[in-house]
């Protein structure tokens, strides 16, 4: 691949057009980390561009950035948005289109050597940027609640707060929920990633409605424990790409759909995996050597 | 039991005499006083204790002819009995209210005046703090803490931390709809929460009881703010 395709990125936006009355700026937090941000947002913003959006993902945790790695964009970024801001590149120049779904660019905050150098302001002005082009700007914000939450809160409008259903997880996106709210961003949406209807029936696990008790968040998703997703993040290829029959990876395009405003119903995580169909498909995905 | 003479300290202040406290067997005024004066010959003012006693005019009346034989004059009442004073004062007595904490408990001073209201939840990591008591519309989460010199109510789910009497009131309580704390802290006594799930419907109130946190269904006055 060259590199002056960079430059093509806004006349080559191939796809359905979209009509948004508003761009969409949504923080993707947890507050714990390894819950799942980072892999909801890479699934999410393809699934979100195959459905036809005009969608960036900004990596916010720039410290430890690796949401290139999941898109498998890594060896493509050449500017990040450090440099967009020093006014040494145009924002073209580094945003990174996906290879395969044309309607997502991933933006790079910044090279991990240089923490120091962004500010609330310069989030806003990024995200502002971003914000004129596509219909989704998705951000992915690192764990914690320290400057990098900080600066990644202060540009958006709405918030998925990610957390699993672990007691440690849902105290951190208890706590996160409460800074959010006083920043007046809304809607704050929950996704639960990492259910295991299993040890749920058998109590064994916090239960959706113990979760969404003390968080008191709209349910956007459940996500289910699949192992595909470690599988999908070591190549890079978002579950949500090609359309596979995970359960991850429908969880997800439901997530995208229901951000859209589809109505779609959840999930019922006691009954999944109990019908004849889930059956068979595990069976034929079942590998037998 | 007999009615004390004290005698004037010096010139120009009056005699006192001290009626004893009110008992079942105490005896009626008039036989106090004549035993207390028994060989008192003393002349001028006389000040009269009357203690809780409830004496009416008449019987006032009648003290002044029992103190005149002994060339007393009686001048002036003073005690914690208001309608004794008023009878006093309605024959040209001098009169002092003694205000007497054993006999009327000053009221406990009324949360309403400086309560705080907060409205939705805490979240993990919040932490309220009131000088007075706190009203928590909403709910209480794990990780969150509220603490305030009087109770803490809750109007929701206490999951948190609360602290009632932070200040050292130990009559301080914590009240919610479902009351099931990590940790509650009333004045200087900390107690885990209880652990079972709670009975369904009942409102809750964790209190001290001989220094230990005790939990019950919360009284029918709840909220306490009508005196």
């Amino acid at each position: 691949m060259g590199w002056p395709e960079f430059g093509a990125i806004i006349s080559g936006m191939s796809g359905i057009p979209v009509t948004s009355a508003q761009n969409r700026t949504i923080l993707i937090c947890s507050g714990k980390g390894g819950v799942g941000k980072t892999t909801l947002t890479a699934n999410l913003g393809i699934a979100l561009a195959k459905q036809g959006a005009r969608t960036a993902v900004l990596d916010a945790d720039f410290g430890l950035r690796n949401l290139d790695l999941l898109l498998g964009l890594e060896n493509r970024i050449v500017y990040t948005a450090q440099e967009v801001l020093a006014g040494s590149c145009r924002l073209e120049q580094a945003l990174v289109k996906h290879k395969q779904e044309p309607n997502l660019s991933l933006l790079p905050a910044g090279n991990p050597r240089m923490l120091e150098w962004l500010t609330p302001d310069d989030m806003k002005k990024i995200v502002g940027l971003l914000a004129e082009q596509f219909d989704y700007v998705l951000i992915d914000c690192p764990a914690g609640i320290e400057d990098g939450f900080k600066n990644a809160a202060a540009a958006c409008r709405e918030a998925l707060v990610v957390t699993t259903p672990e007691v440690s997880a849902v105290r951190d996106a208890d706590r996160v929920i409460g800074l959010l709210q006083t920043r007046e961003i809304k809607p704050i949406q929950l996704v639960l990633n990492r259910v295991r209807p299993r040890m749920m029936a058998n109590q064994e696990m916090l239960s959706v409605s113990d979760v969404t008790d003390i968080l008191a968040l709209p349910l956007l998703g459940l996500v289910l424990e699949d192992d595909q997703v470690i599988v999908s993040t070591n190549r890079g290829e978002p579950l949500t790409l090609n359309g596979t029959r995970s359960p991850a990876g429908q969880a997800y395009t439901n997530v995208a759909r229901r951000l859209r405003g589809e109505e779609v119903p959840l999930t019922d995580p006691t009954k999944e995996g109990k019908s004849l169909r889930a059956k068979l498909g595990r069976l034929m995905h079942t590998k037998i050597f | 039991m007999a009615a004390d003479f004290v005698p004037a300290a010096r010139s120009g202040l009056p005699h006192q005499l001290m009626l004893p406290a009110q008992g079942p067997e105490t005896a009626p005024v008039p036989e106090q006083v004549n035993h207390g004066l028994e060989g008192v010959i003393g002349s001028g003012a006389l000040l009269l204790q009357s203690g809780d006693w409830l004496l009416t005019v008449t019987d006032l009346r009648a003290l002044e002819r029992q103190l005149a034989a002994h060339q007393l004059e009686l001048v002036g009442v003073e005690g914690v009995q208001p309608l004794t004073l008023v009878a006093a004062a309605a024959i040209g007595l001098t009169t002092r209210l003694h205000l007497n904490a054993a006999a009327e408990p000053t009221p406990k001073p009324l949360a309403s005046s400086d309560l705080v209201i907060q409205r939705g939840t805490l979240r993990s990591g919040d932490h309220l703090q009131v000088e007075g008591t706190a009203l928590v519309l909403g709910d209480v989460n794990p990780g969150a803490r509220v603490s305030a010199g009087g109770d803490v109510l809750v109007w929701g789910r206490l999951r948190g931390v609360a602290h009632a009497g932070c200040h050292g009131d130990s009559g301080a309580r914590i009240v919610a709809l479902q009351l099931r704390p990590l940790q509650l802290r009333i004045a200087e006594v900390i107690a885990r929460g209880p652990e079972d799930s709670p009975p369904p419907g009942f409102c809750e109130q964790a209190r001290l009881v001989d220094g230990l946190i005790r939990i019950d269904p919360a009284e029918p006055s709840w909220p306490p703010f009508s005196s």
